[in-house]
């Protein structure tokens, strides 16, 4: 029992310590919500999550199963088309780097509209996700083919069978 | 796959409790259900074994977005075992996408009162709501936006240290007589994802389970029931059945039996099928409500805002249409008025795009300038989403689907309930809350900011009705240990399914006629054809195709069992909005374009006589599926019509609804 408390501290601790740098960072207001007021991020602060770990003895293939998964169900539909048509490009190409780039940038933030102002260049990256990974993203989201993005994939494109 | 069956070997032998000490027993039950082996393509080392392991709990809520977290975090509270079965992360659900806030007659902006926030509610729901779950629902706002500000949302302030409130559409003062009220709080812009964080967070403390990453496959019932539910655990393919006396389903809405909606490809109204399939009824399903602008195709919300900056709605003569339905109003009518503009438009063959079956949004016409700074997120997401330069081209639109005020019926507790000879009954064991249910608080037509505080408000009366009927570490109801055979026989047959029709196809198939037959704009032979046609669909998923034979990971089969489970919401739903004769909220027919009260209310009620139940239609339908055949049964149940307390708060007679 003892153990698990003095555990849990520690925990919480050391993710106050992690969680505040990059709260500094981030700027709070993006301008075409309307007058929402500036963001205190209280429970941000106060309230620390459990830190994000990268999972232990997963080969490339499930990892790369687990984030398709990961990629085409996520919290609003920017997200699901955007990281599913991002997937599809480019998982099934990604190093083994990459891969746990892509799996810390994908399912660390906690709110899933970060990973869209950071795509989208609204608002600048925290230094944790910088890299190659995040730079694909955003050259990726820039659309500069301009083609129509009007849903997130069908997942037949992995079916060997079919091919 | 040697590395498969080791993971499979741990799984069997640790629970996966997080990070709590684990206090539920394992015991492993092996169901062995052997798939077809005479396919070519694959191995014969794919194992068709499925190992079960059983978890105890006090109670198990399904889906961990808003509602979910409020129910699992009250219980875990009060004392009791909770579990949390959810697919997502929690701080991915689907609540993370509202930005708007909550409603609460907190009176920090101007006097305010929640009997007013009551009579706008249940004048927004066109007298379809359920006064008694409304009564309570906005006499707890206020207590539970203070309550969640001491868990520790940092709700926006005024100067003065007040929680800021903000107008938002529908809300009035002085039961609509005192002009706009200003009752939405919001955390900046991102209150859903603060509401999940909090929750989330805070749920940790108290020693909730959370098992995340696990797909619900159905309810355990027995005799009438709910003992539990079974899992699919995504990492591993492994099932687990977790017991307990109470279940809360929180799953969500079920946007995505549309070809066009605003919700995440998440949205499969799991939850609504689970209660199908056990024979209970689903309420009012027919009710989906309809925003003007979102992305053709890609289903992005376009915010009204860009009309209010002058951007106009054209159709393939580049006509500006709104001047002909709405000549003062134009493109700033309601949104319901705009809704049925845009369609009448589509169907009178002056659609855009080769399929004729959008219209556009131009905003090209105003300064650059303008764009960039009022409507900087409108450009980056026409891009991304639908290839379009805003500066030079208009953004295709279509009024898509955002919301479902249908679902699992519940009363103002949060307890699921049946109809059976004219009364309601209570299933024991079995609650339901958030988008997922129904309780009914927004009727036929829900008021923006209203559904976060459905989410606390339900959520929390969930766990106070279990806290009060039940207490921690009673005895389990027994189960058979043979429950859920029939889930993992269909999760085994959808695994190897090698029909002709692919799952991409089915759903599409679905989708498209779901959007052109039971869309903003209703008509009896449009809907019949509707019908007709989501029957022969449904029949097409005994055809169905998968390629993905796994188990580890395996999202086409998740993907296919979350089709089954829009199919049975997709076929109640169109089912229900061709029987109901009449225009009530959100739902709109142009062959019936009044509502079919019990009486007249637009003339003097003195002399009128009152229109037997079956003749008139201010009742909630009750949908049932039969899953083997598709066929839906449909029943009705009156609405609730007094208040918790007629002299606290006086019931809201029906009348005619006009702002």
């Amino acid at each position: 029992m003892l153990s698990v408390l003095v555990a849990k501290r520690l925990v919480s601790r050391v993710c106050q310590e992690s969680l505040r740098p990059a709260v500094v960072e981030l700027v709070t207001t993006r301008g075409y919500k309307g007058e929402a007021p500036d963001d205190s991020r209280g429970d941000l602060i106060e309230i620390p999550l459990p830190p994000w770990t990268e999972k232990d003895g997963e080969t490339m293939d499930i990892k790369k199963r687990r984030l398709l998964f990961q990629s085409r169900k996520r919290g609003m539909l920017e997200n699901c088309i955007l990281l599913s048509l991002f997937a599809k490009q480019y998982l099934n190409t990604m190093s083994e780097h990459q891969l746990r780039q892509y799996d810390r940038l994908i399912n660390e933030p906690s709110n899933d509209w970060d990973i869209y102002y950071w795509a989208t260049e609204a608002q600048p990256v925290p230094d944790v996700y910088t890299g190659e990974i995040m730079d694909l993203l955003k050259e990726f989201t820039k659309n500069k083919d301009q083609e129509q993005r009007l849903d997130a994939p069908n997942l037949e494109y992995l079916d060997k069978g079919s091919q | 796959m040697a590395s498969v069956s080791r993971v499979l070997t741990k799984r069997i032998l640790l629970t996966k409790a997080f990070p709590a000490a684990t206090r539920c027993s394992s015991r492993n039950i092996h169901f062995s259900i052997y798939g077809k082996k005479d396919n070519a393509k694959v191995s014969d080392d794919i194992s068709t074994q499925y190992p079960v392991v059983d978890h105890e709990f006090d109670a198990v809520v399904v889906g961990a977005g808003g509602a979910g977290l409020r129910a699992a975090f009250g219980l875990s509270e009060a004392g009791f075992n909770t579990a949390c079965v959810t697919k997502l992360f929690p701080t991915r659900s689907h609540t993370v996408a509202a930005q708007g806030g909550i409603n609460a007659a907190l009176g920090n902006m101007e006097g305010d009162d929640w009997r007013w926030h009551f009579y706008d509610t249940v004048k927004g729901s066109d007298w379809l709501g359920d006064q008694d779950a409304i009564h309570y629902m906005t006499e707890q706002a206020p207590a539970a936006v203070v309550e969640l500000e001491n868990f520790g949302m940092p709700f926006s302030r005024t100067e003065d240290g007040k929680i800021y409130q903000r107008a938002f559409g529908g809300q009035s003062l002085n039961f609509g007589k005192g002009g706009q009220a200003h009752r939405c709080c919001c955390v900046a812009d991102r209150t859903g994802h603060s509401l999940l964080h909090t929750l989330y967070g805070r749920s940790l403390r108290y020693d909730t389970s959370y098992f995340v990453e696990y797909f619900a496959l159905d309810l355990l019932m027995e005799d009438g029931e709910c003992r539990g539910v079974i899992a699919l655990c995504m990492e591993d393919g492994s099932i687990h059945r977790f017991r307990a006396n109470n279940t809360v389903i929180a799953t969500g809405g079920y946007g995505r039996t549309y070809f066009s909606c605003t919700s995440a490809h998440t949205s499969t109204g799991d939850g609504n099928a689970m209660v199908t399939r056990a024979g209970l009824p689903c309420q009012d399903l027919e009710f989906v409500q309809f925003h003007p602008t979102g992305i053709y195709g890609a289903g992005c919300l376009i915010t009204e805002g860009c009309r209010g900056e002058g951007g106009i709605l054209i159709n393939s003569e580049g006509e500006r249409f709104m001047e002909r339905y709405a000549p003062n109003a134009k493109d700033l009518a309601s949104r319901d008025v705009v809704s049925r503009s845009m369609t009448i438009e589509i169907r009178e063959g002056r659609g855009c795009g080769p399929e004729k079956d959008h219209v556009y949004l131009q905003l090209h016409h105003l300064p650059p300038q303008q764009l960039a700074t009022r409507l900087p997120g409108i450009s980056e997401t026409a891009m991304i989403f639908a290839g379009v330069d805003v500066t030079k081209e208009p953004i295709p639109v279509l009024p898509t689907v955002h919301y479902n005020m249908g679902g699992i019926p519940t009363n103002y507790k949060g307890q699921v309930i049946t109809h059976p000879d004219g009364e309601d009954k209570v299933v024991p064991g079995l609650y339901a809350c958030g988008e997922a249910a129904c309780a009914s608080v927004h009727g036929a037509n829900r008021l923006g900011a209203n559904s976060l505080l459905d989410l606390v408000v339900f959520g929390r009366a969930c766990a106070l009705t279990i806290a009060d009927t039940c207490t921690p570490g009673e005895k389990l109801s027994p189960l058979k240990p043979s429950a859920g055979e029939e889930s993992v026989a269909n999760l085994d047959k959808i695994r190897f399914a090698d029909g002709n029709t692919r799952t991409s196809e089915i759903r599409l198939n679905m989708q498209r006629t779901m959007q052109n037959h039971a869309a903003v704009f209703r008509t009896g032979d449009v809907l019949k054809e509707g019908c007709d046609k989501m029957d022969a669909i449904y029949q097409t998923m005994e055809d169905i195709k998968t390629f993905d034979r796994g188990v580890v990971w395996n999202t086409d089969l998740v993907e296919s069992l979350e089709l089954q489970n829009l199919m049975l919401n997709a076929v109640q739903t169109i089912h229900s909005a061709e029987a109901r004769k009449e225009t009530r909220g959100a739902h709109a027919r142009e062959d019936y374009k009044e509502r079919m009260d019990e009486l007249d209310y637009a003339r003097p009620l003195a002399g009128q006589e009152r229109k037997p139940f079956q003749q008139h239609w201010r009742k909630h339908t009750m949908s049932t599926v039969d899953p083997k055949t598709g066929k839906v049964t449909l029943e009705y149940r009156p609405v609730i019509d007094t208040s918790l307390d007629q002299e606290e708060c006086s019931a809201v007679p029906p009348a005619i609804r006009s702002y």
